[in-house]
């Protein structure tokens, strides 16, 4: 077999055991690897209404067949699980070496079951599985288990093991806590609690194995072509400014949201402006294995520690918060980094908290001095939501149930989907992104599908609802599907002269297997449909694909955008238009036509 | 069809209709003077960057100063606009024409590129490209195959005059509002004068549009570093086109040429792939052609927003 490795391990912390198990090659074409093959694993692998912190609960890995190839920035891995913040399915993309080495100890899928006694961490070689104490990794950083645990698995010939790591939040259940490797984080959905409910710490990889393909010429090719576009204008904005760039784009464009959603331009863009980050201070460049684009910025706080910083965790601090000052943004980056927390879900719940301590709603909030812009209050309530101490035990349960606690006005401006927040993208001024983040399987994502691309490129009026917008948005999530499966960073898409059909050219030359653009096309598709039907299967309702009541009943008040609302009429014509350009019923349910249709 | 295309072509013609009856306007309105010239000369003047092959319709006794143009004259007395169009139609070279009346003083020409890149539009082949201004058609100002000639001579003999019989038989493609706004925001397009009143008013107009606009330049991404600053004032003229911008924008912050900006051997400046441009923070726009107001704000921005 090429590009894949044709089997997967099983792994059950109860018992401590493990087994190799063949996955079928009619799954890989089907479903291909990462995302896909993530979905479609636990589909299979998950009892029917298994609780997220149950042992039941399987952890998926997955690599897929471009990792490995040399093609630029293919070092990914999905990991995937039944969300305890959705409880729908978390499937979360990190990179880097730990994504290389997963595939070097020969497997395309690890399926970790079960819960262990005590605090573990797995050793897992081309050999076998270890289980292994984490007692006295307990309280330690990601960054910190990894550098730990990397030195005592070093090998006489010094062989490195390969790490990921959850921190304090992830052990204690935080529900948006994160799965971190080499500073990159498996983020959104709380795949790091799901970790810490198995009293897992880490998953150490050290492998030999090697996949060969089918058409080295011929992927060689390809990935010369790639990486010198990689390289080129398309690129620009990643490799000299990094996603910081967005926010002075967004609030000028009245898209960038501020204080819990409540309005938008914000009056420090400028401060906290990518542009302004790059040029005031000190900055350095990274990225993750295999990449040429590299679009990592680190910068240096006023303590001097270099930060990593993203547009998502910019906003999330930022305006949303009300944080002006640039270094508090840096120093709540690092605080979630530490803790091993979802930026955007930890900035989402503190502004809501923030906006419930405006109004009154939550006497206890008091003594924390929490309000919008009250940087200190900010990041200290950042440890307090990993050691759910205080009123971070119910922060660490997420907007939405944290709001039920309150009442329902909380609710109201509770600014999730599914329970997940909200990133930044204000979805009365992109309404086509208003209709990608209501209808994701994952909650409110700005990944799993491109939505706002039509938004921000003049395809459509992204100001005005309409019936068209359905079949974009489908179309934008079955392209993230394939992209998201291959695995190919998402930031490389538009070096492609036609996606479907060079990467339908690169999948053959990979595997040696016939795919065509339709065929691709098909799969993302099918990735889609998977994913609906896992969540339908754990309790999907129509009204979970929906938006928070603030953004349908109060219009932006300020900026490009002013006087811009959305109206629930509207969000609901939008939904139908994808049901339907799904080919679902008007409930949203799949058919079973459609199921035939797709082999499920 | 190429809609940047600004060099003439010979496939296509432009008609002046200038026997229409002036009767309101007490004179022929084809010679009322703008800056000491007829009207009508700078109608040629202004066509002919387009056009190689201009027809002029005229009454059967009407006089017109010597013009580089092919002059017809209506062989029947004043028939409304079929007839000129008839006439005129006939009397071309090219297999289209622009058509148009001779009392309008503003023609956009980016504008008539577009109505002349319409003929083919998303694969569809039409015969006449008509616009729709504040809701109601403007044959006058529309872009007609020289193959209709044969259904305006059935119009003519069956006496119906009215243009919009000829769009219910052949192929027809209407620009709405919001196509001609990109090019011509305020409608100057279609400003036409019939009386003294209108021509007074057409005159300040004119003299307006000879006084120079500002507009202001914001960077964004790679493109505020490259040119390190954020905003580029800049004074353009009053018809300015984003191309126009672009092209002073080059001059002004040279750095930005090769990287963000492109300039062709006439130095002409253009966005490089990868970037994109929106206006005021509401429309995005490629289209080298879309009209500038005073005021506006270009924001040049990464054309991968998001991520
Ligand atoms: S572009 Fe950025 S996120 Fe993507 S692979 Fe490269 S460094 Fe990683």
């Amino acid at each position: 077999m090429y590009g894949f490795h044709g089997r997967l391990l099983r792994i059950d912390l109860t018992t401590q055991s493990y087994t190799w198990q063949d996955i079928e090659s009619s799954r890989l074409t089907a479903v291909l690897g990462g995302v896909g093959l993530g979905a479609s694993l636990l589909y299979d692998h998950a009892p029917p209404g298994a609780e997220p912190f149950s042992a039941d609960n399987p952890l998926i890995f997955t690599s897929a067949p471009l990792v490995g190839t040399g093609l630029t920035t293919t070092a990914k891995y999905a990991v995937v699980t039944k969300s305890p913040l959705t409880g729908f399915i978390a499937d979360s993309l990190s990179s880097s070496f730990f994504a290389l080495e997963l595939k070097r100890v020969g497997v395309d899928a690890l399926v970790i079951t079960g819960a262990a006694g005590q605090p573990t961490y797995l050793l897992i070689t081309d050999d076998g599985v270890e289980f292994r104490t984490a007692a006295h990794l307990t309280g330690l950083s990601a960054q910190e288990t990894e550098e730990r645990i990397r030195h005592a698995e070093r090998t006489e010939k010094g062989a490195e093991a390969r790490v990921a790591a959850i921190g304090r939040a992830g052990e204690n259940l935080v529900r948006f806590a994160t799965l971190s490797n080499e500073g990159r984080h498996a983020g959104r959905g709380g795949v790091g609690a799901v970790f810490g409910a198995k009293k897992l710490k880490a998953v150490a990889l050290r492998g030999h194995c090697r996949v060969a393909v089918a058409d080295t010429g011929a992927v060689e090719r390809i990935a010369a072509t790639l990486r010198e576009r990689s390289v080129g204008p398309q690129t620009a904005k990643y490799r000299e400014i990094g996603t910081v760039a967005n926010l002075a784009v967004f609030d000028r464009l009245g898209s960038l949201p501020t204080y819990n959603f409540q309005n938008t331009p914000f009056v420090q863009a400028e401060a906290l402006s990518g542009e302004s980050f790059v040029t005031n201070g000190f900055s350095q460049t990274h990225g993750c294995a295999a990449c040429t684009i590299r679009c990592e910025r680190l910068f240096r706080s006023l303590s001097g520690e270099a930060q990593r910083l993203e547009y998502e965790t910019l906003f999330a601090f930022g305006p949303l918060c009300g944080i002006e000052e640039p270094d508090a943004v840096l120093r709540a980056a690092r605080l979630c980094d530490r803790y091993g927390l979802d930026t955007i879900s930890t900035g989402g719940t503190i502004a809501w908290a923030a906006e419930c301590a405006d109004k009154g709603l939550w006497p206890e909030l008091r003594e924390t001095g929490l309000s919008f812009g009250n940087a200190e209050a900010i990041l200290a309530l950042i440890p307090d939501i990993a050691h759910r101490r205080g009123v971070g035990a119910a922060l660490a349960e997420g907007s939405r149930l944290a709001a039920t606690r309150i009442g329902a006005e909380a609710e109201s401006f509770a600014m999730h989907v599914k329970g997940m927040e909200l990133p930044g993208y204000e979805p009365r001024s992109l309404k086509t992104m208003a209709l990608g983040l209501a209808v994701s399987p994952r909650g409110a994502c700005h990944n799993r599908s491109g939505a706002y691309e039509a938004d921000f490129s003049g395809q459509v009026d992204r100001l005005q609802a309409d019936a068209g917008r359905g079949a974009l948005v489908a179309a934008s999530e079955d392209f993230s599907a394939v992209l998201d499966s291959l695995i190919v960073c998402k930031f490389l898409r538009k070096c492609f002269d036609d996606f479907y059909s060079d990467t339908a050219h690169l999948m053959s030359a990979v595997t040696g297997w016939d795919y065509t653009a339709a065929g691709l096309k098909q799969v993302g598709e099918r990735i889609n449909t998977l994913k609906k039907l896992f969540n339908m299967r754990e309790g999907w309702q129509p009204e979970d694909d929906w938006l928070p009541p603030r953004l349908l009943t109060e219009p932006l008040p300020s900026g490009v955008a002013q006087g811009v609302g959305l109206t629930p009429d509207e969000l609901r014509l939008m939904i139908q238009s994808y049901y339907a350009a799904r080919g679902w019923n008007e409930q949203g349910l799949i058919t079973e036509e459609k199921k035939r249709e797709f082999g499920l | 069809m190429d809609t940047q295309a600004s060099t003439r072509s010979p496939a296509l013609s432009a008609v002046i209709l200038s026997g229409g009856k002036s009767s309101r306007m007490g004179r022929p309105k084809a010679l009322l003077p703008f800056d000491g010239k007829p009207l009508i000369a700078h109608l040629v003047q202004r066509l002919s960057q387009r056009f190689s092959d201009i027809v002029v319709v005229a009454a059967p006794d009407q006089t017109l100063p010597s013009l580089p143009v092919t002059l017809v004259h209506d062989t029947v007395a004043y028939q409304g606009p079929v007839g000129g169009l008839c006439y005129g139609l006939q009397a071309t070279r090219g297999t289209a024409a622009f058509v148009t009346s001779c009392d309008v003083p503003f023609l956009q020409l980016p504008f008539i590129d577009y109505l002349v890149s319409q003929l083919d539009h998303h694969g569809r082949d039409y015969d006449v490209v008509v616009p729709v201004w504040q809701d109601r058609l403007q044959p006058l100002h529309a872009v007609y195959r020289r193959s209709v000639v044969p259904h305006l001579q059935e119009q003519l003999a069956a006496q119906r005059l009215r243009p919009v019989y000829l769009y219910d038989t052949v192929p027809t493609r209407k620009v709405s509002p919001a196509e001609i706004k990109r090019f011509d925001p305020e409608g100057l397009s279609f400003l036409n004068m019939n009386t003294q009143a209108d021509y007074q008013a057409a005159l300040a107009q004119w003299r307006t549009l000879s006084v120079p606009i500002s507009c202001t330049v914001e960077l964004f991404g790679v493109a505020r570093l490259t040119a390190r600053t954020s905003r580029v004032a800049l004074t353009l003229s009053a018809e300015a086109t984003l191309g126009d911008a672009l092209t002073v924008l080059g001059v002004e912050c040279p750095a930005l040429l090769g990287s963000v900006l492109s300039a062709d051997e006439a130095g002409h400046a253009s966005l490089q792939s990868g970037y994109t441009c929106n206006i005021n923070g509401q429309d995005f726009v490629r289209d080298a052609h879309t009209r500038l107001r005073a005021g506006d704000s270009l924001l040049i921005l990464s054309s991968d927003a998001g991520g």
